[in-house]
């Protein structure tokens, strides 16, 4: 699947940050294309373009605080967890969103 | 119901917003008074520069509240919830609610608009004015007037009897004296009921008595070192009693704390607060009773462990310095669990989690 989504935590500093290597590396061993936009203290990073989220199958939002630019995923189909999730269970989240969109006709 | 309000991530929002502002605003505080500054009280007569620092810290500080009501309500009701937000911080600011105070109005504001925008429905031709006038004009006025004179009440109430206690308990047993004034300084990490121990040391500062403004510097400090303190002892005793993220608040909360700053504790206490203000207070409370009692005094009003050596009994000083944040520490360690949802560092094995709640949305 081609997988696109946002990470941001509470400083802002650290765990934005490991969120987006966990879901990126336990989505390659998944065989998704991932691609993470990060929302930390010093501001959007890596920024989704139009394309991606055009063509992006499911979107992945790992934040423990609000997150902006949410219209953009407007009509995609959209997971939203905790930060401690991505970074401590990225696998079994993979797993529990293809068993719930394999459940879904 | 109550995890659909959100009410954590809300909170976070807003000390994700308020710790850059905190950090940058005590450091220009602790800088400033280090050296030799004060708050500029006269803008039109010449000033130093390292008053220009204390002073631009007090207005930073002076921001926390309005910072921490607007991003609340903007977490919640998104970009209409900021204007409105920002003003009843400012409310908060105005009748001594400090960010207790902030963080109430955030809340109460945030809902306020987030109903309008859901249920106030207006014609056609009005649908521009919505954001831009209807709504943060009718959720200031509601709320607003709420802040000043519903919610304002117990907390004018609440400052004038505090008050008036310990004008009355002035010559009583010294412990007990210094116990309070220890414990309120303690009470709410720099907020309204610390000011009025602070101002009442303060105060009692021009009158030649020094011993309660030793008791305030205490009480400042005594909150980052017990917490710093219980950390300590959790990675000691290899128990778990912090998630990373607050042990890089408890970094950071550390060396304030050393110039006196307690607000570093607070994104600390907004998670557990009553674990963290009972603890923080007792050790407060104690701290303060010895030092009231052994006679130490302090001639100046803040600066942390760096005026210290100003004192009149430095060693006592430091030694109740050192039993209240013990106290603190060890209570916190031994009362506070391990945090449920502890971030692994790097493990490739994953420990079993409960995803059942993980819906995807379309």
């Amino acid at each position: 699947m081609n997988i696109v989504g946002i990470s941001a935590c509470t400083s802002g500093i650290a765990h934005t940050y490991i969120a987006k290597e966990k879901l990126i590396k336990a989505g390659i061993e998944f065989g998704h294309k991932v691609r993470i936009e990060t929302q930390g203290t010093i501001g959007i990073e890596d920024e989704l373009t139009k394309e991606e989220i055009e063509a992006a199958d499911l979107v992945i939002i790992a934040a423990d605080i609000k997150v902006s630019g949410k219209e953009r995923f407007k009509g995609k189909r959209i997971v939203e967890i905790p930060t401690n999730i991505a970074i401590k269970a990225p696998k079994q989240l993979y797993k529990k969103i293809e068993a719930e969109l394999n459940s879904k006709p | 119901m109550l995890k659909k309000l959100q009410i954590k991530k809300h909170a976070l929002t807003a000390i994700s917003f308020m710790l850059p502002l905190v950090v940058a605003s005590g450091l220009l505080i602790a800088i400033g008074n280090l050296t030799g500054g004060t708050v500029i009280e006269n803008y039109q007569e010449a000033y130093s520069i390292p008053s220009a620092l204390v002073s631009l810290g007090v207005l930073g500080m002076g921001l926390l509240a309005p910072v921490i009501a607007g991003a609340i309500a903007y977490s919640i009701a998104d970009r209409p919830g900021i204007a409105p937000g920002l003003l009843m911080g400012l409310i908060a600011n105005a009748i001594g609610a400090g960010f207790l105070g902030g963080m109430l109005g955030g809340f109460i504001v945030g809902y306020f608009v987030l109903f309008l925008k859901k249920h106030l429905k207006v014609p056609k031709w009005a649908e521009g004015l919505m954001p831009m006038m209807i709504i943060p004009l009718i959720s200031s006025v509601v709320v607003g007037l709420l802040m000043f004179f519903i919610l304002g009440v117990p907390i004018v109430w609440a400052t004038d009897g505090l008050t008036s206690f310990l004008t009355s308990m002035q010559g009583s047993m010294r412990f007990v004296f210094g116990a309070i004034l220890g414990g309120m300084a303690a009470f709410d990490f720099g907020g309204p009921v610390n000011k009025v121990a602070s101002l009442f040391a303060d105060g009692l500062l021009l009158e030649g008595i020094y011993e309660p403004e030793a008791v305030k510097i205490l009480a400042s400090m005594v909150p980052p070192f017990g917490v710093a303190i219980s950390w300590v002892l959790s990675k000691m005793l290899r128990k778990k009693r912090y998630t990373k993220s607050e042990e890089d608040n408890i970094k950071i909360a550390f060396p304030m704390g050393v110039c006196m700053i307690t607000e570093g504790v607070i994104p600390i206490a907004a998670v557990d607060i009553v674990r963290v203000v009972v603890s923080c207070t007792t050790g407060a409370a104690i701290g303060g009773g010895f030092s009231m009692m052994w006679g130490v005094g302090s001639p100046v009003p803040s600066g942390g462990l760096f005026i210290v050596p100003a004192m009149t009994h430095p060693f006592l000083f430091l030694l109740a310095l050192l039993i209240g944040s013990v106290i603190t520490g060890v209570m916190l360690f031994l009362w506070k669990k391990e945090p449920a949802n502890e971030y692994a560092e790097d493990t490739t094995e994953e420990e079993e989690f409960d995803l059942s709640d993980i819906k995807v949305n379309i």
